[in-house]
């Protein structure tokens, strides 16, 4: 399985709506459940609250990885969003984030899928993959920018 | 090149954890800094660091959120920061862990371990570990003045007004007779505080004059502890009254239980117990002398101070008040050897050791003549399979051939600056003290690896 597996063009926002952390955590799980992801909206959203309080998920560079791990997930998810404007998400190095990567996934994830999410969070690390990533319009550039990524570790 | 190893760890375990390692590799590579970094996510732990992998390297950085065995590091010098850190600054992270010094002070971790242990202590154990560690300064004490008194002749200390007289009466007729109610009462002050001191403490009185020995001392310490505990659940007073509980109605009913089972239910068969176990002891065949001290060797240096070590320590020091001093003298050799036998391999047998425990053998030789067990506890850590036989077999046999030569100790404590004064047959007791440390020394080299 690859990263491309694990990203799917539905759960890919490129102008998300939101101004604030909240209502972009919001607006992400907003997509799991439209995608039938999770039934329980506001449990989800609480859990990946929590998740948020033990330390920002706001990485820097512009990107925020916000996650969640619950029963309440039917299956291991990632939800894509880009905001035009930016959101103060109290980063950890004080400015906005642009790009969301909301990870969900259900208590005993299958090792298959941990290892790709696993890979995903490597990938964010790289520059080239994050100068894709604030570069793309549509599903296809965002799918281009972890393949083309040397995995070599 | 400088080598580094890394633990990453995080609640959640599907982001963060990976995000650092990746960070910190991208970066120690940019650095010219070799890495290898094991994630512990969701999917359990991930490039596992090999023995050999910490032994290469210079620093070890722990990144994470939740709490990481520490004990396979054991000393190296390590760094501790939360995740974000690592995927914020790696580069400063990584600078600031090859900078570390290494910590050289090998006594200073022993007795982090000491009270990292203290603190793990739960229930009963620690109750009973309470009790034992108030009473051990009273029978070192109380040991070392009756063998002052010896120097002058055994029976020295029967003519009245003398100095060996004196010195029996303080040490004997004082401090060991208050070795048991010190333990009794210490046990039930860990279990029910200040009000448990009072039946603990009388409880262990009755149970020395009834003949119970030690055993009925730490049955009275529990008994007293919780009787009062008990007491003081079901005894409510109107707020008036309240004051009376400590001061009176505690002490009083608590003091008239224990000592009425003391008295009349515990103290008999008790009594009975400790001279069967007594005369056991004190008639034992060589042979089964020989089995008992190879039993409390490997007991010694099973675990190094840990639960199994104390229970053959206790019973030893238990047993100096009853007069039976074999144990005692087989068991502090026994906790000597380990430190002392690792400290004469690294003098030996260098290539079986890396730097850092060849300095940590320089210390150890002083930890071992203290009596200070934990001393090999480093060496154990970094290479349990092959160290603790090794420190087994060699405490087996000197406490073996300190059970066969019948060589007692008065004093529960002190190494070998006891020796020369609590010790039947100091020179035997040395070389076979000497014998044991030799023997764990060859044991280590046989099984341990060279080390590259």
């Amino acid at each position: 399985m690859e990263i491309k597996d694990i990203l799917d063009e539905k759960m890919m926002v490129f102008d998300l709506k939101a101004t604030t952390k909240e209502e972009v955590l919001k607006e992400l799980v907003s997509i799991l459940k439209k995608n039938g992801v999770i039934d329980d909206e506001e449990g989800f959203l609480n859990i990946v609250k929590k998740r948020e309080e033990e330390f920002s998920t706001g990485i820097g560079y512009g990107i925020a990885i916000p996650h969640g791990k619950s029963d309440l997930v039917k299956k291991p998810s990632v939800v894509f969003g880009k905001s035009k404007k930016g959101v103060d998400y109290n980063s950890m190095d004080g400015k906005p984030a642009y790009i969301f990567f909301l990870i969900a996934v259900p208590e005993n994830s299958d090792d298959l899928h941990l290892k790709v999410l696993a890979e995903l969070s490597r990938s964010l690390m790289h520059e080239e993959v994050r100068k894709m990533l604030e570069k793309a319009s549509t599903p296809e550039d965002v799918i281009k920018s972890f393949t083309n990524q040397a995995r070599r570790r | 090149m400088k080598k580094i190893v890394v633990v990453t760890a995080c609640p959640t375990g599907i982001a963060h954890t990976y995000m650092a390692a990746e960070n910190l590799q991208k970066t120690a590579k940019e650095l010219g800094v070799e890495v290898k970094v094991e994630t512990q996510g969701s999917m359990g732990a991930q490039n596992v660091l090999t023995e050999q992998d910490i032994r290469e390297a210079d620093a070890v950085i722990i990144a994470a959120a939740t709490k990481v065995d520490k004990s396979r590091f054991a000393g190296k010098p390590i760094i501790e920061v939360g995740v974000e850190e690592a995927i914020k600054d790696p580069k400063s992270l990584i600078e600031k862990a090859l900078k570390l010094e290494k910590p050289t002070n090998y006594v200073e971790k022993v007795q982090e371990i000491h009270q990292e242990r203290a603190a793990q202590r739960t229930g009963a154990y620690k109750h009973l570990m309470t009790g034992v560690s108030y009473m051990i300064p009273f029978v070192v004490a109380g040991g070392i003045l009756i063998a002052l008194s010896f120097f002058w002749g055994y029976k020295a200390f029967q003519v009245e007004g003398t100095l060996p007289w004196a010195l029996m009466k303080i040490g004997g007729g004082s401090a060991f007779a208050l070795m048991i109610p010190i333990l009794s009462g210490f046990i039930a002050f860990s279990i029910a505080d200040r009000p448990g001191l009072v039946p603990g403490m009388v409880g262990g009185m009755l149970a020395a004059s009834t003949g119970a020995g030690f055993l009925g001392g730490i049955i009275s310490g529990f008994l007293a502890g919780y009787t009062v505990v008990y007491l003081k659940k079901l005894i409510k007073l109107p707020k008036n009254f309240e004051g009376l509980m400590p001061i009176l109605i505690l002490p009083v009913l608590s003091t008239l239980i224990v000592g009425l089972l003391m008295i009349y239910v515990i103290g008999s068969p008790l009594k009975n117990i400790m001279t069967a176990l007594t005369n056991w002891l004190t008639r034992m065949s060589s042979t089964n002398a020989v089995i008992l001290g190879v039993i409390l060797g490997l007991m010694m240096a099973f675990d190094m101070g840990g639960p199994v070590n104390k229970a053959a320590y206790t019973f030893a020091t238990g047993l100096l008040a009853s007069n039976v001093f074999t144990p005692m003298a087989a068991v502090m050799a026994a906790g000597m050897t380990p430190p002392l036998g690792l400290a004469l391999a690294t003098v030996l047998f260098k290539n079986r050791f890396t730097d850092e425990e060849i300095e940590a053998g320089k210390a150890a030789w002083v930890l071992g003549a203290s009596f200070i067990t934990e001393g090999a506890i480093p060496f154990a850590a970094a290479d349990p399979f092959r160290v603790i036989p090794s420190i087994m077999v060699g405490s087996a046999v000197t406490a073996a051939l300190s059970m066969l030569f019948r060589i007692e100790l008065r004093a529960p404590h002190g190494g070998i600056f006891v020796i020369p004064i609590a010790v039947s047959n100091p020179l035997l007791y040395i070389g076979v003290i000497a014998i044991g440390t030799v023997v764990t020394a060859l044991m280590v080299a046989l099984l341990k690896k060279r080390v590259a």
